[in-house]
């Protein structure tokens, strides 16, 4: 018996998973994809916001600003790529600049630090390569970016450290209300705890209703995201945002934490949960929007697209807090500022935990350090060449257009890559200009060497995302090669 | 007797000229369309004796692959195509094999058509279980030397 | 791997493909002394050695060969004229010395990190596919969806069929070709899908991959969504407009679980933009003069990496000659500047190389824009000639001699393709 089962490991939950991580609290996450972060999380667009979008008088609103400062020290300690850019939310008229005074004064409430407005003189000098139509700008230096994936990657990662248990391709089917707790069925097997969190993303409130709960529900809104080539990195050096409309922040100019440009994401309401797919009227929708604001962007920069579902509650705020079923805590309706308010989510989950009976109790061999993948690519030669000289696998080139090595690899699959999107999200093998044409097979030989797979059971991301089938007349030795 | 036309495009050159031959049963009575006389060479080929070449792999242990390129030394009457591709695929190959080696004489019972190999493939050692060493360029360029002047190899068939 | 270190190169070769390998002997024969080949793969023979199929060697051998059959035979030739190479060796960037030496960064597990000092440097690093991304399919990411140039490898090197009933998006010889393959491994082919309202690929590919096996071809026709959650599960394709947009309204959806990417080549030149070296638009490979020399001195380049050929046996013979003056350079020869431009004209999308010399005999490459036929090439002032046909599926080839160029007196020569004239024969 748990005391806590947190269903669901987006950035949510895998950010609860760690802070529960810091007390003797038995703690057990089930993630029904194949890898944390698989849903929604890893199609976010990873913006640690500075707070001033979001009126004091939301719940999401009052999270951000925490969540936002809390950043520093996960970075620290977890290693995840973490860079502040800073923000520019632009106007190219007067009504457009009202509103960027009235966001400013909105953020300075709420305690969000360093906002400036800039004028177009100062807007060309530090960013030449947005259009001379705009004349003003909210300036916001504390806006961040990260990887989303690799967050919950460390998170987790340091969560399974402390004692928390993963469990991946554990979606939950139906919970049972018992007088000693909860019992979650999974197709594998039974769970019971205490206390159940549901931060179910895009299913909160299917899993409400699996308790007999109907208090809220989630309307899935598609968002589209469209990665640029790598020479345009550079053409923007912040989060370029247009003035916010009444349910998005609109279609952005997003430097990634590794230096690719992307743009997006639409806002489209969907009534499909499965449904992540790109359309044509969404690039169209993207590319004339970012090129009023950026000129040079064209849809031939492209190198690749995809989309996720946010997770908007009928009451369009953060869903946080018990329900009539004691025991049962809701985490839900986390849209945008979701990921910059994790952490401080997880902290106000404790609290909730804490004000309902469980003992949190500190765990005097807390660990709260996490090393970050090795890149490679991102060293001088000395450093190369020291970590060569450790592992000589670090001199074998996996993915050349984003210079993986063998040895980064391997590392991604002894932290948990089991499928070649867990590689891929791990060490950035497949994320370049040839989208893994080169590197897929030698990924997939070390995976089916590694997991102890044949080559043909090797799947993209678990499920029936299977990559080949074994040609009729041939006979496969079960060793696979060193190639 | 009825008079048939059978159209093909001809493929001796890129322009690809759109190919008419008429025919009562298997008398050819007249060919055009062609604006070269290899586009009529072609057509009568295509009519009355239509061949391709065959290109595939097959099976092979003991070497850096697992599949050894092989293909038929002339063209096979087009419509045995699909059943001599399954012929060759029933081949299991064991290393070491030298280009242009012989797999199968006469094949499809066509005198003078063979199946070689398209490559070769020195033999590997097995050092352990799990890896395979290839062999550095230096042993490679000494093993295709000695396999210059061998004449046998050693195969399996399946029957 | 096979070599010392130990002092200089005269000449490395980046890739060891049929350029590389081309260069590399070409190097030799000039009298290079030593000369090295770098392939990042575990064998050299570069992409020769999954094309099982035949079609190369015709020019250079008068013979069909599988694309491994030319392969090893070169590969014989760069062993009996005593080249270097290693395999299994990534290049990860060049750095040119003061005294114009490069030293060439070499990756590879046996040693590590290491530099190989060379005089001159022949880029041969071929090419690479256009992907889903970069022509924008919408819809889904499952799994299934892969370049016609992977599913080869997957089949023909290491065994697997890359699914069960496959769909061919572009009519380019590779996915004409892989159609055919697949059929041969027992694989059901639904169609190929095809963009342009004409193929890409070589009319005998398009009567001997797809006729003979009934699989029909689509002309104008995009894949305008693409479906399933984990794996493809089917597209949806449309007819399109003259400006390429999909007419939604005739759209249908076909069910495959494979779709192969057949939409284009794009010369590998990651290394080139590191180097900053200057590169053509029109043909994503270096700019070169007529010795084949990029604007990097010693720094040469040939094969797909400076254009896509069609024919192996013209990569050769280019590869052939930048071999040459790679090698003469390490040795101090420094030929004439070249002081006259090429460039192209009406219906040609380029011409190699961008510049020429009267010095010597050039073999010009072209490629048009549109099929003519028939037609007459025009050389400046200097040489009218009639051909029966082109096509942008096939590169053209012309060679200039240098008496013909003497009698240039201007500073750029262009060449057209223009149609024919009647009653006009060849200057």
């Amino acid at each position: 018996m748990y005391d806590v089962a947190i269903i669901g490991g987006g950035v949510v939950g895998c950010s609860i998973a760690r802070e529960l991580s810091r007390y003797s609290v038995g703690t057990v996450l089930l993630e029904k994809c194949s890898e944390v972060g698989f849903g929604t999380s890893k199609t976010n667009s990873g913006i640690i916001h500075a707070g001033h979008h979001s009126s004091p008088g939301t719940l999401k609103g009052q999270l951000v600003v925490r969540g936002n400062e809390l950043f520093d020290t996960l970075h620290r300690d977890l290693n995840f790529g973490f860079k502040r850019i800073g923000e520019l939310v632009v106007a190219q008229n007067e009504e457009d600049v009202a509103v960027l005074r009235k966001l400013k004064t909105q953020g300075e409430e709420k305690g969000v630090i360093g906002l400036e407005i800039w004028d177009q003189k100062r807007l060309q000098r530090e960013e030449p390569n947005l259009s001379h139509t705009i004349i003003s700008a909210l300036y916001a230096p504390s806006a961040g970016v990260i990887n989303p994936y690799e967050f919950a990657f460390a998170l987790i990662e340091n969560a399974v450290d402390n004692g928390v248990e993963l469990k991946v391709e554990s979606p939950v089917e139906n919970i049972d209300i018992e007088k000693s707790g909860f019992v979650l069925n999974t197709p594998h097997e039974k769970i019971g705890a205490h206390f159940v969190l549901n931060c179910a993303g895009v299913f909160a409130d299917k899993v409400t209703q699996m308790v007999g709960q109907d208090e809220f529900t989630i309307h899935p809104r598609k968002g589209e995201e469209y990665m640029l080539d790598k020479r345009l990195q550079g053409l923007v050096r912040r989060l370029i945002f247009p003035v916010p409309q009444k349910t998005t922040k609109g279609i952005l100019i997003i430097p990634t934490f590794d230096g690719t440009i992307m743009v997006g994401p639409t806002a489209q309401d969907t009534d499909d949960r499965h449904d992540v797919s790109t359309s044509l009227d969404g690039s169209r929708r993207v590319f004339d929007s970012v090129r009023k604001i950026c000129p040079s962007i064209t849809t031939r920069d492209t190198i690749t697209e995809f989309a996720g579902l946010r997770a908007v509650s009928n009451t369009n705020d953060f869903i946080i807090g018990t329900t009539k079923v004691k025991g049962f805590i809701n985490v839900a309706g986390i849209q945008s500022p979701g990921l910059t308010a994790s952490p401080a989510i997880a902290e106000y989950v404790c609290d909730i935990l804490r004000a309902e009976g469980l003992s949190l109790e500190y765990r005097h061999d807390f660990m709260p350090y996490v090393p970050g993948p090795p890149r490679f690519a991102t060293l001088n030669a000395e450093e190369q060449g020291q970590l060569i000289k450790k592992n000589p696998l670090f001199a074998k080139m996996v993915c050349r257009c984003e210079l993986v090595t063998e040895a980064e690899v391997h590392n991604a699959i002894d932290h948990g890559a089991r499928t070649l999107d867990g590689i891929k999200f791990r060490s950035r093998a497949g994320m370049g200009r040839c989208q893994g044409s080169f590197c897929t097979v030698r990924c997939m030989d070390i995976l089916a060497e590694r997991l102890g797979l044949p080559f043909h059971q090797i799947t993209k991301r678990g499920g029936n995302s299977w990559i080949v089938s074994e040609m009729v007349n041939t006979q496969h030795p079960k060793v696979d090669k060193e190639s | 007797m009825i008079s048939e036309t059978e159209h093909y495009t001809c493929i001796a050159c890129p322009i690809g000229c759109p190919l008419r031959l008429e025919h009562e049963g298997n008398e050819i009575k007249e060919i055009s369309g062609h604006s070269c006389n290899r586009g009529a060479k072609y057509a009568h080929q295509e009519f009355t004796d239509p061949r391709r070449a065959l290109s595939t792999t097959v099976t092979i242990s003991g070497s850096l692959w697992e599949r050894l390129p092989v293909k038929t030394t002339g063209p096979i009457l087009k419509n045995h195509v699909m059943e001599a591709a399954r012929e060759i695929h029933r081949l299991r190959i064991d290393a070491p094999v030298q280009v242009g080696q012989v797999l199968i004489e006469d094949f499809m019972d066509e005198k003078g058509i063979n199946v070689v190999a398209c490559r070769s493939m020195p033999r590997i050692t097995l050092i352990s279980p799990g890896h395979r060493k290839h062999p550095s360029k230096k042993r490679q360029r000494v093993s295709n030397r000695q396999y210059n002047n061998r004449k046998t190899m050693h195969k399996t068939h399946d029957q | 791997m096979l070599g010392r270190m130990e002092g200089k190169y005269d000449v490395v070769v980046v890739g060891g493909g049929p350029a590389g390998m081309g260069a590399a002997i070409g190097a030799r024969d000039s009298g290079a002394e030593r000369v090295l080949i770098l392939d990042r793969s575990l064998e050299a023979g570069g992409i020769l050695m999954q094309c099982i199929h035949s079609g190369f060697g015709l020019h250079y051998f008068k013979e069909e060969l599988s694309g491994p059959e030319y392969a090893e035979r070169f590969l014989e030739k760069v062993i009996d004229h005593d080249v270097d190479v290693f395999t299994d060796s990534y290049v990860s960037g060049i750095a040119i010395d003061s005294d114009g030496t490069k030293g060439v960064h070499v990756m590879n597990k046996e040693k590590g990190l290491f530099t190989v000092e060379t005089r001159s440097v022949a880029l041969a690093m071929g090419c690479r596919e256009r992907t889903r991304g970069a022509i924008r399919i919408p819809g889904t990411r499952p799994s299934g969806i892969l370049t016609a140039g992977l599913a080869q490898k997957l089949v023909n090197m290491r065994g697997y069929l890359p699914g069960k009933r496959i769909a061919i998006l572009g009519s380019g010889d590779i996915g004409l070709i892989m159609a055919r393959r697949l059929v041969l491994e027992g694989c059901e082919v639904v169609g190929v899908f095809e963009i342009m309202p004409y193929s890409n690929g070589l009319t005998r590919n398009v009567v001997q991959c797809l006729d003979d096996f009934g699989i029909p071809l689509h002309l104008s026709t995009s894949v305008a969504f693409i479906h399933g959650r984990d794996r493809l599960e089917k597209i949806t394709v449309a007819p399109v407009d003259q400006d390429f947009r999909p007419d939604m309204s005739r759209a249908s959806d076909i069910e495959c679980d494979t779709l192969l990417l057949s939409i284009g080549l794009i010369p590998e030149n990651e290394l080139s933009q590191r180097l900053g070296i200057r590169l053509s638009v029109v043909t994503g490979g270096p700019w070169v003069s007529s010795t084949m020399e990029t604007s990097m001195p010693g720094l040469f380049a040939c094969g797909n990496v400076l254009h896509v050929h069609d024919l192996v046996d013209f990569v050769t013979r280019e590869s052939l000659l930048a071999g040459q003056f790679a090698g003469e350079w390490a040795q101090g020869v420094r030929r004439p500047k070249d002081n006259i431009g090429l460039s192209p004209g009406d219906n040609l999308r380029y011409c190699l190389p961008h510049s020429l010399s009267p010095e010597r005999e050039h073999t010009i490459y072209m490629r048009c824009k549109e099929a003519m036929k028939p037609c007459r090439i025009r050389v400046g002032n200097l040489m009218e000639k009639k051909l029966r046909f082109v096509v942008p599926a096939e590169m053209i080839m012309l060679k200039i001699k240098p008496d013909l160029l003497e009698k240039f007196h201007g500073e750029t020569l262009r060449i057209d393709i223009l149609p024919a004239e009647e009653g006009k024969d060849d200057i």
